[in-house]
């Protein structure tokens, strides 16, 4: 491909710089704003207008696969010259032409409420559909019509598998309208994804864009602005072509799972790195490590958990005194050895193995604790890797110099058309208005669903409630019901195997270990008698099909053996359950000793409620033991949420602060 | 924006493979403060300073455009592994020069950013321009030129002999003051009266002039530019100022101390000239002037430019005589970092101070000149509000917001939202609410000791007038004024000859009627009776007459001191019956005539049994409460003053009426109180003295005292 116009260079290359986060009495004003893009007239206009795509329908069922071929070609027509939005009829007959070749090519007939779904993405809503309402499909329909407009169209979900899957799955609708698709995950290779960019509709991961969008950015050296390239390009007279470039700009995309992407994984920042050589780190991080192991918690230093940061006392400091000779020279300051022993006890104390990482093949690997997945290709920041591999006694790889880095926040606000679709994110609407621009909307139901949320079990102990967690799968599992247990850690998903084990239970254990099997665990996870256990990875998109007579004994049975930090991954986890229509039931088991708890509940609060678990009647025991999960939940939702808006307020008083350095990747 | 300085940092990657160099127009300079060695890099292009640490000099000082970022860094780490700084102190750092318009960059920075950084820059000016209205600057010419040409001239005022001509000044003008310090009272008392503000505005007006002359004098002397006069708004009236900041960069801290204080001292030999002119002339326009100056010059240089804990000429002074420069803001950053690691709990906090002995320093001068500040601004705003309605409404309302309520909601969202009390937040809005809890209880649940004051003057129970009994002329004052007299010793004579002759002509007419009677005793009855009752009659005259005749001599009613008139006065003047020819104060006893507003009436009419308790202060003997016994309030509105000492215009507090002419007429009516109070040790009680009498009422909130206290200057606004 090679440039021919100067516009195809702006398409590509220039970024929208979003507008700072209003402060002060500008931020009341715009969140009232964000409260009238919300307002309730707004999912009206969405039902009238599906309804009408609804009426609209029958005209295109009687025409034959040429005819509607040949109604599309022509309804595409305003989309590619930019006029769809001068008629309201237009996305109407659009759609109603779209639906009933999805239903050809597919067999699936969307739904009036995925007609709504499909409206509010292409107006640059958030849908909030409900989980089994079939997301996918209202995300294709809007695809297409996001296609016609001749800009790249990113659909963007939470794993490789369901980007490869969805793909597939609509090549032929996408053909059938005119389009080509194609998808980029992460095994992908640079031509290869390069061919993915390439079309109309392109499925792919939040992290795959990102690092294609750096790497792309990379390439093209210190000067990124079309204008300023254009310049250089009439002054050198020898013209920076694009063709090494992968992407071909930011326009539209439309963002599966959008919570989880936007909000829980949106100030991760996507780093792109190269080994450092000549390094003294690796040698003081082994000596680090082992001055860290002479120091005693509580005595040489104290633990945070809520901030998970460890404070070293002063006992330590003349432990580190002593200690001074064989680090190497730059690390002989006091100052440096201390932040590199602090950051050995991090290591030790605040990352668990099989928890935070896993151990393959002689490398720490991280495991990605929103979704329970394997992040071979990530480190952690500057000798916290190094730190960790020295714990665990493993060979310290160089430490990375990083490159290009960008978080996923800054990301999705350089696209021009943002839309999403979400099954749990209403409670996030003011978030997502203030840092994108997303005014939430919520999809109604298809059908009314008949999952049943048993009320939570809490206990004072751990132990107690891992004993109960096995009872209750045993007894539900008694019934032949399919149960899916989920955990928030890989140890703990093990721990919870070996236990059923001993019950003389089999079971299937799903976590970033074993994600090789995931498909087939998957595919089987809904069939009689099937004992499935979980890290989240599960909770996000997985569809659980039920197998025969399931529905008739009660559906699936899902267990969430923690809560989690957001009461929003714990209703993912549920969804699992009863979806579309199906029977099925879900339980939450608690424990003061859970991770949560133990880090948002305060400590005198939590050990009260512990005692009131001991003893006392049941109704004060459940009112007390929910009170606490949702007090630590609003915390650690308070807390994230202070947190994301800070790294945004940072990335852009770096932006400002550092531009003798030349742009950064995002402007 | 980074509490914790790590070595590494994640965007380091920004940074590192940039070559940047320090501009080639800044100017380095060692310089010492406080025994700590600093560099203070300077612009002279825009006037920019920046002040930073040896350990980040040498860091600074590696850059070159041969090298990176990161190859200066890395050498810096290598030579001092201790002090060096991480890569985010180094970020910090190079943002911060580049802020400060020092750094020299190779890529073309985002232009787009200059412009958003310039628009940003002009309205956070103008946004502080508004909210500093009472301090708003507004530059407007350089006159720097002119200073230039006229250095050869200024230069005289810094020879020894200037310093010798000033102290003469000054110490004459101060002897004088003393001397006329009783005359001074009672003129400072009308200097903010309404007639006398134009005047009064004009006098600071030409005492700042010079006062900023003398600052761009000496900044011109001692080697520094002067290139901003402009006019600053103090409480809305617009005065002279001059930028003299270019003298920060003298190295000597004595030059920087001359400067500092060249405007008080210009300020103040103005002030003495003022003074002896004021003293030695008569009364006219220029002596009016003269005094206006002279008190502007006192007052403002004692309360703000000599002061150092407001922000003039005497902190500037002061921080360069203990080497603290920015004295104020650290100060301030102490009491903050105090009150979060003390009150917050917050750990980690960066220290503001090095040393003990600096942490001393900070925290007194931080409270000290929190309290001050609050204490002046208080009272300017109350002096102007009680005296300028508009005005002071307008200065009273912009005053609560700008210093109420903006702070109020800052410190709120402080406590919400800081990440720095991320860890502690609970505490803090612990510790916040509970301060504020016990501030609320104290202000409106627990009673405070009230008390009502009203002035009043003192009179002799036992007084009397002595007026003259029957007309005449005097003729002799038999006791002269000032003496004690005893009741009945006679005081003054009088002449009345008509009295005389009419006595001669009724004593003729008796004589003849007794002759008629005489010769007529053979006579008739009848003509016998009719002369009887005319002799009677005469006789009754004469006596009559006789009694007027003894009354010409005026003699004292009661014993005590006389206060009569001058002999030379009235000695031959012809004075009517009933005319008061002095008075006589007897020792027995005085009692305190108080004049309580009307405002303060009710209260005290609700509680006369509890404020029979009161107790009064004279002026000048305030030292000794007297007791009062049988208070008596008059239960009917007055409005003549018992004495025009306590008028405004003869050093009092009570406001005349405009239309009163001479008489003492207060603008608002009152009601007076009479409490008898006896002469102790150590107080004199005389006739006129005035003090003020304070009366007990029942315990109240002082929250509840105040809102009352509130509301009655509304009410006196709107009945205004």
């Amino acid at each position: 491909m090679v440039n021919v116009l100067p516009s195809d260079d702006y398409r590509r290359l220039a970024v929208p710089k979003p507008a700072k986060l209003p402060r002060g009495a500008d931020a009341l004003a715009h969140r009232a704003l964000g409260w009238w893009h919300r307002r309730p007239r707004q999912l009206e206009a969405l039902r009238r207008d599906a309804a009408a795509v609804d009426a609209k329908s029958g005209e295109f069922e009687m025409l034959d696969d040429a005819a509607l071929r040949g109604r599309l070609a022509e309804l595409s027509v305003p989309y590619r010259l930019g006029r769809d939005a001068l008629r309201p009829e237009t996305a109407i007959d659009a759609l109603a032409a779209v639906r009933e070749a999805a239903h050809r090519q597919t067999g699936l007939r969307p739904f009036v409420v995925q007609l709504m779904g499909a409206l509010a993405l292409d107006r640059g809503f958030l849908a909030e559909m409900a989980t089994g309402e079939g997301k996918t499909l209202t995300a294709a329909l809007a695809a297409i019509l996001a296609g016609w407009r001749g800009r790249p169209c990113h659909i963007i979900t939470v794993n490789d598998y369901l980007a490869e899957r969805d793909a597939k799955w609509f090549a032929k609708l996408y053909a059938f309208a005119g389009l080509t698709v194609g998808h980029v995950i992460s095994s992908m290779e640079e031509a290869e994804r390069r061919e993915g960019y390439a079309t109309d509709v392109t499925y792919t991961t939040g992290k795959e864009v990102v690092a294609d969008f750096l790497r792309d950015r990379l390439r093209l050296g210190p000067i990124h602005h079309p204008d300023r390239r254009l310049i250089r390009q009439l002054v050198q007279s020898h013209g920076a072509g694009h063709q090494e470039l992968v992407m071909r700009g930011l326009h539209a995309a439309i963002i599966d799972e959008a919570d989880s992407l936007l909000i829980d994984e949106a100030v991760t920042p996507l780093i792109i790195c190269q080994p450092r050589t000549g390094d003294s780190m690796i040698e003081a991080s082994k000596i680090a490590a082992e001055l860290g192991g002479r120091l005693q918690s509580g005595l040489d230093y104290q633990v945070n958990w809520r901030h998970r940061e460890v404070e070293l006392l002063d006992a330590a400091f003349v432990k580190l005194q002593a200690a001074a000779s064989g680090m190497p020279q730059a690390w002989s300051g006091l100052a440096r050895r201390r932040e590199l022993v602090t950051q050995a006890l991090v290591a030790r104390e605040l990352f668990e193995r099989n928890r935070q990482y896993v151990v393959q093949e002689g490398k720490v690997v991280i495991v990605d604790e929103f979704t329970g997945r394997l992040m071979p290709q990530r480190t952690w920041r500057e000798g916290l890797h190094q730190a960790i591999e020295a714990k665990e006694g493993l060979e310290i790889t160089a430490p990375t110099e990083i490159l290009a880095r960008l978080s996923f926040q800054r990301y999705y606000r350089g696209y021009r058309r943002l839309s999403g679709m979400s099954g749990t994110v209403l409670e996030s609407a003011n978030e997502l208005w203030q840092i994108y621009r997303l005014p939430v909307v919520a999809i109604p139901t298809n059908r009314p669903c008949v999952r049943i949320q048993l009320p939570d079990r809490s206990f004072a102990d751990a132990e107690s409630k891992w004993q109960a967690v096995v009872e209750e799968i045993a007894t539900v599992h008694a019934s032949d019901r399919p149960v899916l247990v989920g955990t928030r850690s890989v140890a703990a998903s093990e721990a919870l195997a070996r236990r059923l084990g001993e019950r003389g239970l089999g079971c299937e254990v799903l976590n970033a270990v074993r994600h090789a099997e995931e498909a087939r665990i998957v595919a089987r996870a809904g069939e009689l008698g099937r004992i499935t256990i979980a890290t989240n990875m599960a909770g996000r998109g997985t569809d659980i099909l039920l197998g025969k007579d399931v529905a008739a004994a009660g559906g699936l049975h899902v267990i969430a053996t923690e809560p989690n930090e957001s009461g929003r991954v714990d209703r993912q986890l549920s969804g699992r359950a009863g979806r579309q229509g199906n029977p099925g039931s879900a339980r939450r088991f608690v424990s003061m000793e859970d991770d949560l708890l133990r880090r948002f509940l305060p400590a005198m609060l939590r050990q009260r409620v512990g005692k009131k678990l001991g003893g006392g009647d049941a109704e004060s025991k459940a009112i007390s033991a929910r009170g606490a999960v949702r007090y630590a939940q609003f915390a650690a939702q308070w807390l994230a949420a202070r947190q994301r808006a800070a790294v945004l307020r940072n990335d852009t008083w770096l932006e400002e602060a550092l531009s003798f350095a030349g742009p950064d990747v995002g402007g | 924006m980074t509490e914790s300085s790590r070595t590494f940092s994640d965007v380091w990657y920004r940074v590192a493979r940039q070559t940047v160099t320090l501009r080639p127009r800044v100017e380095v300079r060692r310089q010492v403060f406080r025994g700590e060695p600093w560099h203070v890099l300077y612009d002279p292009f825009n006037n920019q300073f920046f002040r930073v640490r040896p350990e980040a000099y040498a860091f600074i000082a590696r850059l070159r455009p041969d090298r990176t970022v990161e190859d200066a860094w890395k050498e810096t780490l290598d030579d001092d592994p201790d002090g060096a700084p991480g890569q985010e102190d180094v970020i910090q750092l190079l943002a911060q020069l580049y802020h400060a318009n020092l750094l020299h960059y190779k890529v073309a920075a985002d232009s787009e950013q200059f412009f958003a950084r310039y628009r940003k820059r002009k309205q956070r000016e103008r946004l502080f321009t508004w909210s500093n209205l009472m301090f708003a600057r507004f530059p407007l010419l350089d006159p720097d030129a002119a200073l230039n040409r006229a250095e050869p001239v200024l230069r005289w005022l810094f020879r020894p002999w200037a310093a010798v001509v000033w102290c003469g000044v000054v110490g004459w003008a101060l002897k004088t003051c003393i001397d006329h310090s009783a005359e001074l009272g009672a003129a400072s008392g009308n200097v903010l009266a309404a007639s006398n503000l134009v005047l009064l505005y004009l006098g600071i007006v030409l005492v700042k002039s010079l006062h900023e002359l003398g600052h761009a004098a000496a900044c011109k002397h001692f080697g520094g530019e002067v290139h901003t006069l402009g006019l600053m708004l103090l409480f809305f009236s617009p005065l002279p100022y001059v930028d003299v900041t270019s003298s920060w960069a003298f190295r000597e801290r004595w030059r920087r101390i001359a400067v500092a204080s060249a405007g008080v001292v210009a300020e103040l030999f103005v002030a003495g000239l003022a003074a002896l002119f004021w003293a030695s002339a008569g009364p006219g326009f220029w002596r009016d002037l003269a005094f206006d100056m002279m008190i502007a010059a006192g007052v403002t240089t004692v309360l703000f430019n000599a002061n150092p804990l407001l922000r003039y000429d005497g902190y500037y002074v002061l921080s360069d005589l203990i080497d603290l420069p920015n004295l104020y803001q650290r100060a301030q950053q102490m009491l903050h970092y105090l009150a979060e690691k003390h009150l917050f709990g917050v750990r980690g906090a960066p220290a503001v101070a090095d040393s003990p002995r600096e942490r001393g320093w900070l925290a007194t001068y931080g409270v000290l000149s929190l309290v001050y500040r609050v204490f002046v601004f208080t009272g300017i705003v109350w002096v102007i509000s009680g005296r300028f309605l508009i005005v002071g409404a307008l200065i009273a309302v912009f005053c609560a917001a700008a210093w109420g309520v903006a702070p109020l909601i800052r410190f709120g969202h402080y406590l919400v939202a800081s990440p720095r009390l991320e860890r502690t937040r609970g505490r803090a809005l612990g510790v916040t609410s509970g301060l504020a809890a016990v501030a609320l209880l104290g202000l409106f649940l627990i009673p405070a000791p009230q008390r009502l004051q009203a002035t009043g003057v003192v009179q002799s129970t036992a007084f009397a007038d002595v007026t003259i009994g029957v007309d005449g002329q005097l003729e002799k004052l038999e006791t002269p004024g000032g003496t004690n007299v005893k009741a009945g010793q006679p005081l003054a004579r009088l002449h009345n000859g008509e009295l005389v002759h009419q006595i001669a002509a009724a004593r003729a007419q008796l004589e003849e009627l007794e002759a008629l009677w005489r010769a007529g005793l053979h006579q008739g009855s009848r003509t016998r009776v009719a002369l009887e009752e005319g002799i009677a009659a005469v006789r009754a005259r004469v006596q009559d007459l006789e009694e007027r005749q003894t009354k010409l001599v005026v003699t004292a009613p009661i014993s005590g001191l006389w206060v009569g008139p001058r002999e030379d006065e009235l000695l031959g003047r012809w004075l009517t019956r009933g005319t008061a020819l002095g008075s006589i104060v007897g020792s027995a006893g005085f009692e305190f005539l108080a004049v309580v507003p009307q405002a303060d009436s009710s209260r005290l009419f609700a509680h006369e049994t509890t404020a029979s308790h009161a107790t009064v202060r004279l002026h000048g003997q305030a030292d000794a409460a007297l007791p009062v016994s049988g208070l008596v309030v008059i239960q009917a509105e007055q409005s003549r003053l018992p004495s025009a000492a306590l008028a405004q215009n003869a050093g009092g507090e009570i406001a005349l009426a405009r239309d009163a002419g001479r008489e003492p007429i207060a603008a608002e009516s009152f009601f007076e109180v009479r409490a008898g109070i006896e002469p102790q040790p150590g107080a004199l009680l005389y006739q006129g003295l005035t003090g003020r009498i304070s009366f007990p009422l029942p315990a109240e909130p002082l929250g509840l005292q105040w809102l009352r206290a509130l509301r009655q200057v509304f009410q006196k606004r709107s009945i205004n």
